[in-house]
């Protein structure tokens, strides 16, 4: 039992640094972005590959980070000068892309088939409780994370960001480069998307297109929406309220069971869906509201 | 150079297919000034209630495209009045990303009742026409006739009737409308049930021509949008002509790369005119 509360534990890691990389981009900014989920491949796919070819722990996580920075800033940089509304066609465009370059490019990422037995950090040094230990790793990246975040929520460059979601021109008469503010909090976002991807691998040790649907965007920002976008901790309250409704949904498997797998998928989606909307028609601020400061 | 015609040609049909969601999604783009996803699944429900009236109950596809027509403009009204009138007043990205959330619940709706796997209409077989060397099923040639019969009606009604001269002004110019006596929330509906119902026999032509899947829908999101930014936000005449151009754009592109990434040929066009014509090619 007490495994499949550690388990749980590190999703909800992974799902908090997805959260708070997202709170940057839409929390903070206002920057939307339906491709989260491809940020987070490009750090898994990046780290993974990297690792089972014997290269260093460290190598997979730098290059996690800094290909999924360095795209969310190409993408930020070919949509932010002209139309803002546009980022939302493009992000998720850049996503699906991904995932036809994933499939299909079997050279590189071994297409449908995934990557398996991807290495796991320090797994010789444990003969028992390797997955505590990976727990704490989790907790602690998201613990450095939030602390940085939250450093950056009341500092000037904070305060830009707020001020150009809130009113662009605005920002801009106070001679701020607003576009500069903007793909910078993209770019910061897609990072962290990055790191969370690179926690991903090396705890699940396979990656396929597969694990990088569309859907999981759409999870991160019920996460982020129930949890109160513009708030840290919201974002991180979000990602374990996500988990809850993940897990407890699995067990109407035992109450309805005359519902088949599909069914069943269909409806835990319908409800993540209804409860989005009505998320954003009825409490749009989440359950921790923004901090004023 | 035959391989070019026959690419040509199916560039054509499939610039016909898309250029019908793409009219409503480009108007109401305009208008409520947030890029509105679901229209993808308006086309998924126009393919989805075709099937069940031409498998369940047994009809032919014909009046499976009427049932379609209707349904699909009942369910875009729905989805508008239910989900978005609640959020006018909100940012406009606020309600891209709910209309993300009403793809999700269309999509999976159809998932639970039709599950995930790939369906085809029960219509008659007929051989395929040759034409110099070039084949042409006769559903096809449906399809085109008849998506350029639709283009045809929805240039008249915008042109020609009072209602279509109010739904070209609230597009091309929202606070000017408004101020003249139009009745927005009205057109909206309008616009809405239109755009809709079109949506929903592109659907239809789309399962006759390829397959249907409940995935169908959004994977045209990203050419409807790349037609409607070709031709200039709020133009119907230029979505029409943007959808034209994805779907050569999208048919032609096989002879240069391989089929599986047909469909990033539409965000590679995004991408270009960002770039180069952030307006479109009609506007500004």
């Amino acid at each position: 039992m007490s495994s499949y509360f550690i388990a749980i534990g590190t999703f909800v890691g992974i799902y908090a640094l997805l959260a708070l990389g997202l709170n940057i981009q839409w929390g903070f900014t206002g920057l939307v972005n339906l491709g989260h989920v491809g940020f987070f491949a490009i750090g898994a796919y990046s780290t993974a590959l990297l690792t089972v070819h014997g290269m260093p722990f460290a190598a997979g996580l730098a290059l996690a980070i800094l290909l999924s920075a360095s795209l969310g800033a190409l993408v930020a940089m070919a949509t932010l000068r002209l139309r803002e509304d546009f980022l939302a066609i493009v992000t998720l465009g850049f996503s699906e892309i991904l995932r036809l370059f994933l499939i299909n490019e079997d050279w590189l990422t071994k297409g449908t088939n995934g990557i398996k037995a991807i290495p796991r950090p320090f797994r010789e040094a444990f003969s028992q409780g390797y997955d505590l230990f990976y727990l704490i790793l989790v907790g602690v990246a998201v613990l450095i994370v939030f602390l940085i975040l939250d450093r950056v929520r009341i500092s000037p460059f904070g305060r830009v960001l707020r001020a150009i979601r809130e009113d662009e021109d605005v920002a801009q008469v106070a001679g701020k480069n607003t576009f500069r503010f903007k793909v910078q909090a993209f770019t910061l976002g897609a990072g962290l998307a990055g790191l969370a991807g690179f926690f991903y691998a090396h705890y699940v040790t396979y990656i396929s297109p597969d694990s990088f649907v569309p859907a999981l965007t759409i999870y991160i920002w019920v996460a982020l929406m129930a949890g109160g976008s513009g708030n840290n901790k919201g974002a991180i309250l979000g990602a374990v309220v996500l988990m809850g409704f993940l897990e407890g949904t699995r067990f109407l498997k035992d109450l309805i069971f005359f519902l088949s797998d599909v069914r069943l998928a269909a409806a835990r989606e319908i409800l993540v869906g209804v409860f989005l909307i009505l998320l954003l028609i009825y409490k749009p601020e989440g359950v921790l509201p923004e901090e004023r400061k | 150079m035959n391989a070019f015609f026959q690419y040509f040609l199916n560039g054509i049909i499939t610039g016909g297919i898309l250029s019908l969601p793409a009219i409503g999604f480009s108007l109401l783009y305009k208008i409520l000034r947030f890029p509105n996803f679901a229209f993808g699944s308006y086309l998924t429900c126009g393919a989805y209630t075709a099937l069940a009236v031409n498998l369940v109950l047994g009809g032919s596809i014909v009046w499976g495209f009427a049932a379609s027509l209707v349904v699909t403009a009942g369910v875009a009204i729905t989805v508008d009045q239910l989900v978005f009138r609640n959020l006018r007043q909100r940012r406009p990205l606020t309600l891209a990303i709910v209309s993300i959330g009403a793809v999700f619940i269309l999509e999976n709706v159809i998932r639970f009742i039709w599950g995930g796997g790939l369906q085809y209409y029960r219509i008659p077989v007929y051989r395929d026409m040759y034409v110099l060397g070039i084949h042409m099923g006769r559903e096809q040639s449906i399809i085109l006739l008849a998506s350029c019969i639709f283009m045809l009606l929805v240039e008249g009604l915008l042109k020609k009737t009072r209602l279509g001269k109010a739904m070209r002004a609230l597009a091309d110019n929202p606070l000017l409308a408004e101020i003249k006596g139009i009745d927005r929330e009205r057109m909206v509906i309008l616009i809405s049930g239109v755009g809709g119902a079109l949506a929903g026999a592109s659907g239809v032509f789309l399962g006759i021509d390829t397959v249907i899947d409940p995935l169908m829908g959004f994977n045209v999101i990203l050419s409807i949008f790349a037609a409607a930014i070709l031709g200039g936000i709020g133009s119907a005449r230029g979505a029409m002509g943007g959808a034209m151009v994805i779907g050569l754009a999208e048919e032609l592109s096989l002879l240069l790369i391989p089929s599986t990434y047909k469909s990033a040929v539409g965000f590679g066009i995004i991408i270009l005119i960002l770039i180069l014509r952030p307006g479109g090619f009609t506007k500004r």
